[in-house]
């Protein structure tokens, strides 16, 4: 392998670092929301979640920021509008990840759900698998653009982790309604469980435009 | 240069302007179909690079063509080179990617056979070799330069915004190395039939020598920028978009064989030199860029299973390349009659 400095590549140089910086934020944002939500577990809505939320916050407004920054650049690159196009995807994609990280976050801040502790583990495993899933889509995408043999194993993994996601929210949501617990409290914890596994869904999107990427970029 | 002579050679410039509408959109059709690069930019390189490579490089091609028929009369230079255009133009009118060295060669065997001049038949089984050796030789060199350069972009590992700004910038400098080849190679399609007739002088500018051939070889490159500028976005869009769905590597892959095909064929200095290590060197005879850009294509296709080559558009011109030739020759034929017992012009002189 080996590297090589043109002048030619001067221009792509800042705009690869800004996508760098998109796919941190995933991997950010995944590591607080695990954290947030065993907090929220163990203190409900205390001072300490309240600062994890507000974390996960600003990581959402900084991917924001990172978007808008990597959509003009885009645009100033001058690129073939069909790669363009699919890059602007891809990078809106990703966006939606965080943004639902955050809004599920946010979410258990107003809501201040109660959380019955037979249902803490599943809870614990079901945040662990959407947060591997984002995690990995981060990997396939900064794969996509560095080295295109690796989306296929990272794709796989998020797949593999949204299939189980799916089979413990069912569970979850199958042992609540089970339970003797209000229809009401029932309902408020059913859409709690899908907004997390919104978040593997996401991802599982993204990889499913990221191979069709893959397919028509390799040379 | 009298307005006569201007006027006769107007038949060698709308070939010209033929050859620019067409020929160039082979070259910079997928990077203008795919916008990475913009109309213009293509055409200004084009136009720089086909005047270098007609004016420096135009003349081994030339001398073959001049072989097979040595038309004497401007008058028959004349008709020569109109039925060769008109009969690029009404192909190129019907959507066919046209061939400008078989519509020229069409027309001059016309000449021939209405002068009752002999053929020679070794130049042209010489021509005829180029025409089937161009477009398996594209192929060939197509297959192997994507392997090569494919590996070399693995070994490179780029970020894919390199990789894309890496083709781009090659792009730019096949389709020039391209045009300069074209120039070279099929500025006897053009020219080549006034050689014989060519009024011009020795002209000097500064250290610059210029031979009364070049001067005609710079208006005919002329002739072809106006074609490439007033003509040929639109025949880029249909070869940018409905030969084959190519990536932009394969598109640069496809350029870049092209180029090397017609420089192999025009090229006095690497026949030479090719010669001289023992290899056995190409004849240098015009061929035809669009049989190149085909071959290419298809030693692409067939190396990755064929599917992705649209098999209709393909046969339609391999069609074109048929018809063409026939018809200049049946247009040159008709015409030249008309000229001379119509007109009263003189189309050929008894040596």
């Amino acid at each position: 392998m080996f590297h090589i400095k043109m002048p030619i590549f001067s221009h792509t140089n800042e705009l690869e670092q800004k996508i760098d910086e998109l796919h941190d934020k995933i991997i950010e944002i995944s590591m607080v929301f695990k954290k947030a939500v065993h907090l929220f577990l163990k203190e409900q809505r205390s001072q300490n979640y309240r600062k994890l939320s507000k974390e996960i916050k600003t990581i959402e407004h900084e991917a924001d920021v990172l978007r808008r920054d990597i959509e003009n650049r885009l645009y100033a690159q001058n690129l073939i509008p069909d790669f363009r196009g699919d890059v602007l995807e891809l990078v809106e994609n990703l966006d939606k990840v965080i943004n639902e990280f955050d809004e599920v976050a946010h979410g258990f801040y107003l809501e201040r759900p109660i959380i019955p502790e037979t249902y803490h583990e599943q809870l614990l495993e079901l945040v662990n698998e959407v947060c591997q899933c984002a995690e990995n889509l981060a990997f396939a995408s900064r794969a996509f653009f560095k080295d295109f043999s690796s989306v296929r194993n990272y794709s796989k993994k998020v797949y593999l982790l949204e299939h189980e996601s799916d089979k413990t929210t069912a569970k979850l949501v199958d042992e609540i309604f089970s339970s003797d617990i209000e229809l009401a409290h029932k309902l408020q914890l059913k859409t709690f469980l899908s907004e997390v596994a919104d978040i593997a869904d996401l991802a599982e999107n993204c990889i499913d435009q990221l191979l069709i990427y893959v397919i028509k970029r390799d040379i | 240069m009298s307005p006569i002579y201007l006027f006769f050679l107007s038949s060698g410039l709308f070939l010209g302007w033929s050859l620019g509408a067409n020929d160039v959109s082979n070259i910079f059709g997928a990077a203008v179909g795919s916008k990475m690069l913009k109309f213009k930019t293509a055409a200004v390189i084009a136009s720089i690079f086909i005047i270098l490579g007609a004016v420096f490089g135009g003349a081994a091609t030339t001398e073959t063509l001049t072989k097979l028929g040595e038309v004497n009369a401007v008058a028959g230079a004349f008709m020569v080179a109109l039925s060769a255009g008109l009969s690029v133009y009404f192909m190129a009118r019907t959507g066919l990617t046209t061939s400008t060295s078989q519509a020229i060669v069409g027309s001059i065997i016309a000449w021939n056979i209405y002068v009752g001049h002999q053929t020679d038949f070794s130049v042209l089984t010489s021509i005829m070799t180029g025409w089937v050796l161009c477009p398996i030789l594209a192929a060939f060199l197509a297959v192997v330069l994507y392997f090569v350069l494919k590996k070399a972009f693995h070994l490179m590992h780029l970020h894919v915004l390199k990789q894309y700004q890496l083709i781009k910038t090659g792009f730019v400098f096949a389709g020039a190395f391209c045009t300069y080849a074209l120039g070279a190679n099929n500025i006897a399609n053009v020219m080549g039939v006034f050689v014989k007739t060519a009024p011009f002088e020795v002209l000097r500018i500064n250290a610059l020598t210029f031979s009364p051939e070049q001067v005609l070889f710079f208006l005919g490159a002329i002739a072809i920028s106006v074609g490439i500028f007033t003509y040929s976005q639109k025949v880029m869009a249909t070869v940018g978009k409905s030969v084959m769905k190519m990536s932009p590597f394969i598109a640069f892959i496809v350029v870049l064989s092209e180029a090397l095909v017609l420089f192999l064929f025009s090229s006095q200095g690497l026949r030479n030199t090719l010669m001289t290590a023992g290899i056995p060197a190409l004849p240098l005879v015009p061929v035809s860029s669009t049989q190149a850009v085909i071959g290419a294509i298809l030693g692409i296709g067939l190396l990755k299973g064929g599917k992705g080559i649209n098999w209709s558009i393909t046969f339609r011109i391999v069609a074109g390349w048929l018809t063409t030739p026939l018809t200049a020759m049946l247009i040159c034929f008709i015409s030249l009659f008309f000229l001379e017992n119509v007109f009263q012009l003189p189309v050929y002189f008894r040596q």
